[in-house]
């Protein structure tokens, strides 16, 4: 890699206890991501990809180990200084869009920018410049509800960036999508990591889908394959 | 949109469960406030200065006892008495149709102005009263329920004792908190019961407050060992241990509105906590957006509150406008004279509302908080 890195993941484990039995989840897990970098992450179901996604996006906490994210140690905050965190540098998507389903496209986007120190003037720009981005400029009004699969989750890649985090993290994000409007939230999510300079943490178990990101890595059972 | 924009589209996401959960607040808080009107009508204290100086004499044994009229001149020579009437419910009904619901009251009527100054009656009406043993004065609110005017003549029959008495009506009055009354003769009383020496109490009045301790601490000890023992009491304190035989009533009272309390409370926090466990991924993908746990706890706590206060202010200004605008006596059938719902009861409404609002949450938010994010996230995927 020619960039620095963003992401610094040192022996990274999460343990769950279930009475005797132990769960690796994640066993001794070290990989650095560069800034810029649309990384697929990929492996069979239960080896451990969502719980790695959701350390290094301070959403869950390892057994042992350190996730440094733009030279911060995640694992070193609490909860609440973690929620700001999140606000400001990380950007969710999910397999299944999650879109509030009373709120229109515009106000789910708008979501994340209330908990911002903005204007309402402020938001409905950066609202706008995220909807364009995903070519949904046109569809603000619309609720989940009225839209289709594919334009709720750029409706929900649109909230992810709108806060303009520097990561951004999707879990299956085409898991729920037929193959056009998979392509589509393929090509946005590249374009976010190029041109936007963003760095872009993809699950997924769609080699195709991998194929996008301009690296792979494999997890199973817990541990990366070399 | 903003904060309190997203915290009402939540809340209106679910139209019939909004209605319900209103609905059962307002009307719990208008019960509740009707109660709280009850109440106080119950055991309402009379607050005019005259009041404070009248004394009320009655057998120690129970209100329905009678004593001496022999008692008047021992108790006349006691210092510090201004003046005082003998006093007896006549328990009267109209003769034959005995349809009647007023107190009748036979009392020494040249008596009645300086004890109850607060009476209004035309000079007229008032002397040819007091010139007519066989009249009466009627209470201004009867006059009107009854249709009965200065002239009108009816029988009057006792339920209390053996006697009938032919009435005509000497005047009208008005000017208490409750004129509803019909004050005739004692003497016509006595006649008609062949002077046989009882009254039902005594109402005087003290020339000042100060001497009133002395003045009842006298007469309860003048007939203390007598075959009528007396209890002295003043007007205040003689109307609460009036009240007291409401005391059962109060009690129920109060039990109810224990248990509309608990109803409500029950209800409106099993749909808070429907309503945030419905919302359980959502609110864990706002986590994961950046809402620290006390934004959510506040979300949860608006949106409940909001209910609460709706239903406040429908249920207690509901209850408001209810009583003000009715006709009291009218529809109660004359129990009841007014019936007022104060700032107070409106203040408690709001307060049992507010602590509504933060009880009923409390379960959800908690969960809430303590949910992690990978957790409400798992339950989706
Ligand atoms: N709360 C939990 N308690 C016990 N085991 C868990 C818990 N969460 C995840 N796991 C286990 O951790 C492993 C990795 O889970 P996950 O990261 O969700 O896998 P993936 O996303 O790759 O399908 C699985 O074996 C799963 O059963
Ligand atoms: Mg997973």
């Amino acid at each position: 890699m020619q960039h620095e890195p963003i992401v610094t993941i040192r022996h990274l484990s999460k343990i769950y206890r279930q009475g005797e039995m132990e769960i690796a989840a994640l066993d001794d897990v070290s990989l650095d991501i560069a800034r810029g970098e649309f990384l697929s992450l990929m492996g069979p179901s239960g080896s451990g990809k969502s719980t790695l996604l959701h350390i290094i996006a301070g959403v869950d906490r390892p057994t042992s180990g350190s996730c440094h994210v733009g030279g911060i140690d995640v694992t070193d905050l609490d909860e609440s200084q973690l929620a700001d965190w999140r606000n400001q540098n990380v950007g969710f998507v999910f397999q299944s869009f999650n879109l509030i389903p009373v709120l229109t496209a515009f106000e789910n986007v708008e979501l994340p920018l209330l908990l911002m120190d903005l204007s309402s003037s402020q938001r409905r720009e950066l609202v706008n410049t995220a909807l364009e981005l995903v070519g949904l400029a046109d569809r603000r009004k619309h609720l989940p509800k009225q839209m289709s699969g594919g334009q709720e989750q750029r409706v929900a890649i649109a909230r992810a960036i709108a806060t303009d985090p520097r990561l951004i993290v999707a879990d299956e994000p085409t898991g729920n999508l037929d193959s056009a409007s998979a392509d589509t939230v393929l090509e946005i999510l590249q374009t976010l990591s190029g041109e936007a300079g963003k760095t872009v943490i993809m699950v997924t178990h769609d080699p195709r889908a991998a194929s996008h990101g301009s690296r792979t890595i494999h997890l199973e059972k817990g541990k990366l394959l070399p | 949109m903003s904060i309190p924009g997203f915290v009402i589209r939540n809340a209106l996401r679910n139209k019939r469960r909004l209605l319900l959960s209103v609905l059962s607040a307002a009307v719990s808080l208008f019960l509740l406030v009707s109660l709280m009107v009850l109440l106080r009508e119950f055991t309402q204290p009379p607050t005019d200065a005259d009041a404070a100086l009248r004394v009320a004499v009655r057998n120690k044994v129970s209100l329905m006892s009678l004593i001496p009229q022999r008692q008047r001149a021992i108790i006349e020579r006691v210092p510090g008495v201004d003046v005082m009437t003998p006093f007896i419910f006549f328990g009267g009904k109209t003769d034959p149709d005995g349809g009647i619901r007023f107190g009748t009251l036979a009392i020494e009527p040249s008596k009645l102005k300086r004890l109850f100054p607060e009476i209004h009656c035309a000079a007229a009406e008032y002397e040819s009263w007091l010139k007519d043993r066989t009249s009466c004065i009627v209470g201004r609110d009867t006059a009107q329920q009854y249709g009965y005017k200065v002239g009108d003549r009816f029988t009057l029959v006792s339920g209390i004792f053996p006697c009938k008495l032919e009435m005509r009506v000497a005047g009208i009055y008005f000017g208490t908190v409750d004129d509803r009354n019909l004050f005739l003769h004692h003497k016509y009383l006595d006649e008609a019961m062949h002077d046989w020496g009882q009254t039902g109490m005594w109402w005087l009045k003290v020339s000042s407050a100060e001497v009133m301790p002395q003045v009842i601490d006298e007469i309860n000890k003048a007939f203390a060992n007598t075959a009528n023992e007396v209890r002295a009491e003043s007007e205040r304190a003689f109307q609460a241990s009036f009240v007291s035989m409401w005391g059962g009533i109060k009690f129920l009272i109060g039990s109810i509105s224990g248990f509309v309390l608990l109803t409500l409370v029950m209800v409106t926090a099993s749909t808070m906590s429907m309503a945030v466990r419905e919302r359980f991924r959502e609110l864990a993908i706002l986590k994961a957006l950046g809402f620290r746990r006390r934004d959510l706890f506040a979300l949860i706590l608006a949106e409940s509150f909001g209910l609460a206060a709706l239903g406040a202010l429908i249920g207690a200004g509901g209850a408001w406008a209810f009583y003000t605008g009715m006709d009291v006596p009218r529809a109660t059938h004359g129990i009841f004279v007014t019936l007022e719902v104060t700032p107070q009861m409106l203040g408690t409404a709001a307060l049992v509302a507010a602590m509504l609002g933060i009880v009923s949450c409390l379960a959800p938010a908690i969960a809430v908080a303590r949910m992690s994010v990978t957790e409400g996230l798992r339950t989706l995927d």
